[in-house]
């Protein structure tokens, strides 16, 4: 193998191409990235980005070594497979292994002649800040990690801030327990929340002024902001003959088909019942490229891979850090601290054989985090 | 090569020592520790890794 194209700009197609070179591959490497910028981090996005404070140089990962051919505003537009070429406006690329690495988009609700504002690149992040410092008041639509984090960056600027979903934001991610503790704690900062039974509609062009519910109420704010999840950027892939399934299909190893790796937010794989599943989040972006890329270099010999299943978020002067499987139900039991004293370091279902642990503003590391979870059988055998 | 870490902005993810544990620890406050003042020559592509996958980018490589 003496050249390697990374398609993609951001976090996975930079773990890649870092795991290639500490693994001494000495061939080519060439990244198509559709970015206007070198890899950032979008994780400030929805903090400091948003609020004004950072700007790109905050953002802007360690540039890659000179060795490495970025190639920025360069869109892959097809994949021929046969003759190992990614097509792009500025011509073929031709490759002897590919990581698919094109991520996702954010996912859209309105109409094609409504301007949504969603926040998932830095330009997006850049208009959102600007919008943001015009408006008084604020609907963010969906209560995930990102829609609260918005939330939460907007009242710290002392906006009107309201946030509809379909179900008690934050619980299918941390749980009741938790979910419930961040809710009462932005509820105390002033953030209304509104449950809504069906998908709302959002309401005025180009930009949103409002939303109306399935059963005709309506809620209106300057600003309205979708943060209703992504969608996987699997277009250009159309015709290539790689699976295909709300995501590029992957094997254990982050395989697709022979020289074609693939890792992020645009892979999907099956779990052990057969579902299929994407984890869209930072952790498993640099742990399904570093498996990819492995596997490009030693296939079957290379590690499967292995999520940690460890996620975070900061909101409202809350850092919540969770390892394991999401959504734990029940009440936890308490290693340390407790949620009412503001600091906390949760199990569950029990403190023996914990599923999922979340530390809450508690500064245990992540590695000790997951030392905490219990491993199944055959994995603590190989470890 | 050198390695600055802004501490400040370190979350305590821990993604540098993942990847590169020669480098980089975490001390009990989970806050990134630099293992080395200067950067051994052998270790120079794997201290790049690990400071290219920290989500806050609290490291910054200088040559």
């Amino acid at each position: 193998m003496r050249s390697v194209v990374v398609v993609g700009g951001s976090i996975a197609a930079l773990t890649a191409v870092e795991t290639l070179r500490m693994a001494d591959f000495d061939g080519r490497i060439t990244v198509l990235s559709d970015e206007d910028l070198p890899p950032y981090t979008r994780v400030p996005l929805s903090k400091g980005v948003l609020a004004g404070r950072e700007t790109a140089d905050d953002v802007v990962l360690a540039p890659l070594s000179d060795e490495v051919d970025l190639h920025l505003r360069t869109p892959a537009t097809g994949l021929d497979t046969d003759n190992r070429v990614v097509l792009t406006p500025a011509g073929p690329v031709r490759y002897d292994g590919l990581v698919i690495a094109t991520g996702a988009r954010a996912r859209r609700i309105g109409t094609a002649n409504q301007a949504e504002r969603v926040l998932r690149s830095y330009d997006e992040g850049l208009r959102l800040r600007d919008s943001l410092a015009q408006a008084s008041s604020v609907l963010v639509v969906g209560g995930g990690f990102l829609g609260m984090e918005i939330a939460s960056t907007a009242r710290a600027l002392g906006k009107d801030v309201t946030v509809v979903d379909l179900a008690p934001p934050l619980d299918r991610l941390l749980g009741t327990a938790v979910g419930g503790h961040v809710r009462t704690v932005a509820a105390r900062a002033g953030v209304r929340f509104v449950l809504t039974h069906g998908g709302v509609r959002l309401l005025g062009a180009p930009f949103p002024t409002g939303v109306e519910t399935a059963d005709g109420q309506r809620f209106e704010a300057d600003l309205v902001v979708s943060a209703v999840g992504d969608v996987p950027n699997v277009e250009w892939l159309a015709g290539s003959g790689l699976p295909v399934a709300g995501g590029v299909l992957v094997d254990e190893r982050c395989r697709v088909s022979p020289h074609v790796v693939a890792a992020g937010d645009v892979a999907v794989f099956t779990t052990g019942d057969g579902a299929l599943t994407r984890i869209p989040s930072w952790t498993n972006a640099v742990e399904q490229a570093r498996a990819a890329a492995k596997a490009l270099l030693h296939g079957d010999d290379a590690p499967a891979y292995r999520p940690s299943r460890y996620s975070w978020t900061e909101q409202f002067g809350l850092d919540v850090k969770m390892v394991g499987a999401g959504d734990p139900q029940g009440e936890p039991v308490v290693l340390d601290g407790s949620l009412d004293a503001g600091r906390a370091l949760l199990a569950w279902p029990d403190a023996t054989a914990p599923q999922t642990v979340v530390a809450v503003n508690h500064p245990t590391p992540p590695a000790k985090l997951k030392r905490l979870l219990a491993r199944p059988a055959m994995e603590a055998a190989a470890c | 090569m050198r390695i600055v870490a802004d501490r400040a902005r370190c979350e305590g993810h821990g993604l540098c020592a993942d990847v590169a544990p020669e480098v980089y620890e975490l001390d009990d406050d989970a806050i990134v520790v630099l293992l080395h003042e200067t950067v051994p020559p052998e270790l120079e592509r794997k201290a790049e890794g690990g400071a290219r996958v920290c989500p806050v980018a609290a490291l910054r490589v200088e040559a």
